[in-house]
């Protein structure tokens, strides 16, 4: 309905409908219907930019931004464009840009793609956040912007700011894809922190979320699950828990071979062969940009040997330790015994005089207030997910894929047993 | 009916006579057409009188029980209604001959949440003169409940009726659980009353009254009963190991849920989830 010369007449109709929500639905649909207007008028739409007001006019400013970015323009305009959408995200409102996801998603791809051709990634972290935090309507929603910002953040090394997003948790999901990368991205901030235990928990994410064909972002990430695994933990296990996809079941170890073999050899315990059989397979850990990782694995073999010791000793000289977990001195057992105390991971005191440790036990009493109001938070958060459990059991329970199939496999004992379930449903 | 008497003879009544009469009353009700009142046998009321009362011969009709209880004697009646009634007068007068100036125990069987004292009133009767005709009316009398401490709880445990075979742990918890919430939950409304109470004489809303605080500021010294570092421990500890025990608890119940969670969902999407599963035999 919007005819050609009333670039003017949009523009107008953008600033007066701006008001409150019912005129917003107007112009949104006017918008909508402008759209192949906008984007055969791309060239001319910059200047025009100037006459709107990011804050009040957000929904018409989008949709110009977006037929602006959506032609191919040069390096030097990038710069410029780049410091426009930036200040639009800072300044736009929430609700109106809700109206119009996808586009609002692709403007802020589009921005993230031209900062990174522009080789500063740093400018995109914070307008990024300030994206996300405008687009989700809750914390718990997870949009297609939380990967594309993990990415950004990565490349810049800002992981304190990634890590903060990780914080939320997760309950509603647009596009599996989103998922299985935030999950990933997250999972390597965490270990670029070295919080091992939250990395595992997203790793264990990706690798056993539903998939009905393998998908590669899995596979790499059960690669680094691995790995991460032998660092916290000591120890991996192969068996998959059951909510896990048949697919990856099926077909994850296979593409992971030379992992399971570091496994293997981990868990004799055995230094020496452990490194050998890393020098011998450097070159795949490199193709996959694991090698820090396994290195990391490597050294952690000597925490685990210490660990077993406090379950055997009460007290150990430095020698003696030295000897068992097969390092070169007592002078390295002791760097070693006096990291793992300051890291929390075992409880013990070094005499230095006659070069003897003592492990003690964990003196954490449980009879502060404080540990009373940690129990009773958690088990506040633990009745909140109950609550959200039950509610999923229940939609689960209703939904036709599950009745389908759950009468069709019900044991009949009975002739009577045979009536029955219908196999479909006509919705 | 005049509003209360001068025989000069206070009553102490005992709780669990009340209980036998609620009781007797649900009975009865339950088992036959409820009557409006039911006049029963007189029985031995062991509360204790404090004026002397002669032992009077018990007629034929109470002679059984003179030679079950030899230590009591007939005192009065009781039987259950709002009011006393003139037909009432004549059971009692026929109790007379028994024991000169016997007394009527009312119990009213109404609930009724308004009102805070027990539905249990004391008749006794006197001769007044009424339009120059002297007659026999009753009269009310005061009373108290007596009861030692001891006595309080088992007549507690008595109305509260737990199922003696042991019901389930559940519902024995349950209860033992409810019991100590309405407690809990009283105490705390007291004490909220007095608080607001205090606030507000210390706002000068009311006149302050110095008897009150007093008794208020020897209750809070009475408090702490045990304040030392050891108790401090013990009972964080033991406080910690409860809710160690909740979340233990929710936690289960939480892993459960999630499991057939993950059952449901694996039936529904996961083709080939289950090697050998189940299958329809005939």
């Amino acid at each position: 309905m919007v005819k050609m010369n009333s670039l003017e007449a949009l523009v107008a109709q953008i600033q007066g409908l701006s008001g409150n929500s019912s005129d917003i639905h107007q112009l949104h649909g006017h918008l909508k219907q402008s759209d192949q207007f906008l984007y055969s008028e791309s060239t001319r739409l910059a200047p025009v930019l100037t006459q709107l007001d990011p804050a009040k006019h957000s929904l018409g400013y989008l949709y110009l931004l977006e037929a602006v970015t959506s032609a191919p323009f040069s390096k030097e305009r990038a710069n410029e464009l780049v410091v426009v959408v930036a200040r639009f995200i800072n300044a736009c409102t929430a609700k109106q840009i809700r109206l119009a996801p996808d586009k609002f998603i692709s403007v802020c791809r589009r921005f993230k793609d031209q900062v990174m051709l522009l080789e500063a990634p740093m400018r995109a972290v914070a307008p990024l956040l300030t994206a996300i935090q405008k687009l989700q309507p809750s914390t718990e929603h997870l949009t297609t912007l939380h990967p594309d910002f993990l990415l950004v953040c990565l490349s810049t090394k800002c992981y304190k700011t990634g890590l903060h997003l990780l914080e939320d948790n997760i309950s509603e999901v647009d596009q599996p894809r989103d998922f299985f990368l935030y999950c990933y991205y997250g999972g390597m901030i965490c270990i670029g922190q070295k919080h091992f235990g939250k990395a595992l928990e997203l790793l264990h994410n990706v690798v056993t979320a539903p998939m009905s064909t393998l998908s590669a972002i899995a596979v790499e990430a059960y690669k680094k699950y691995i790995l991460v695994s032998l660092i916290h933990l000591g120890q991996f296990t192969t068996s998959f828990p059951k909510y896990t996809s048949s697919a990856a079941q099926r077909s994850l170890k296979n593409y992971c071979q030379p992992y399971l073999e570091l496994a293997n050899s981990y868990s004799t315990g055995k230094i020496s062969e452990l490194q050998t059989f890393v020098q011998m397979n450097r070159d795949k850990f490199v193709v996959d940009t694991n090698l820090g990782l396994v290195k990391q694995v490597v050294s952690s073999v000597y925490k685990r040997n210490i660990q077993r010791l406090t379950q055997t000793y009460l007290t150990l000289s430095l020698q003696d330790i030295a000897n068992t977990v097969q390092l070169s001195s007592p002078k390295e057992a002791e760097m070693h015994v006096l990291q793992m105390i300051q890291d929390g991971e075992i409880y013990a005191a070094i005499n230095q005089k006659d070069g003897m440790v003592r492990f003690l036990e964990d003196p954490e009493q449980y009879k502060t207030c404080e540990m009373i109001e940690h129990v009773d938070s958690s088990i506040q958060r633990m009745m909140a997910l109950s609550k959200k459990l039950t509610a999923m059991d229940e939609k689960m329970s209703c939904d036709p894929s599950y009745v389908s199939k759950a009468g069709r496999e019900r044991q009949r004992f009975d002739f009577d047993d045979f009536d029955g379930v219908p196999q479909r449903f006509n919705l | 009916m005049a509003s209360s008497s001068s025989s000069g003879l206070t009553f102490k009544l005992h709780p669990l006579v009340i209980v036998n009469i609620s009781d007797h009353h649900t009975r009865v009700k339950s088992q036959s057409q409820p009557p409006h009142a039911s006049p029963s046998s007189a029985n031995g009321c062991d509360a204790s009188v404090s004026a002397p009362a002669a032992a009077s011969p018990p007629p034929r009709v109470f002679g059984a029980d003179k030679k079950v209880f030899p230590n009591f004697y007939i005192l009065g009646w009781y039987s259950t209604g709002s009011d006393a009634q003139e037909s009432d007068m004549l059971i009692h007068k026929s109790l007379m001959d028994i024991n000169e100036s016997p007394v009527y125990l009312l119990l009213n069987p109404s609930i009724n949440h308004a009102q805070k004292d027990l539905p249990v009133t004391i008749y006794e009767s006197e001769l007044h003169v009424i339009d120059g005709i002297p007659q026999l009316i009753f009269v009310r009398s005061s009373y108290t409940i007596e009861t030692v401490e001891a006595e309080r709880i088992s007549v507690d445990h008595v109305a509260h009726l737990k199922p003696s075979d042991g019901g389930s742990a559940a519902t024995q918890l349950a209860a033992h659980l409810t019991s100590i919430h309405s407690a809990i939950k009283m105490l705390n409304s007291r004490i909220r009353v007095l608080h607001h109470y205090l606030l507000a004489m210390q706002k000068g809303d009311i006149t302050s009254e110095n008897s009150l605080l007093r008794q208020v500021s020897s209750l809070l010294r009475r408090l702490p009963a045990i304040e030392s570092g050891k108790f401090q421990d013990d009972f964080l500890m033991e406080y910690n190991d409860t809710l160690l025990i909740s979340y233990l608890a929710m936690f289960t119940n939480c892993a459960s849920t999630m499991n057939d969670l993950v059952d449901k969902f694996n039936t529904a999407y996961d083709r080939q989830s289950r090697r050998g599963g189940r299958s329809a035999f005939m």
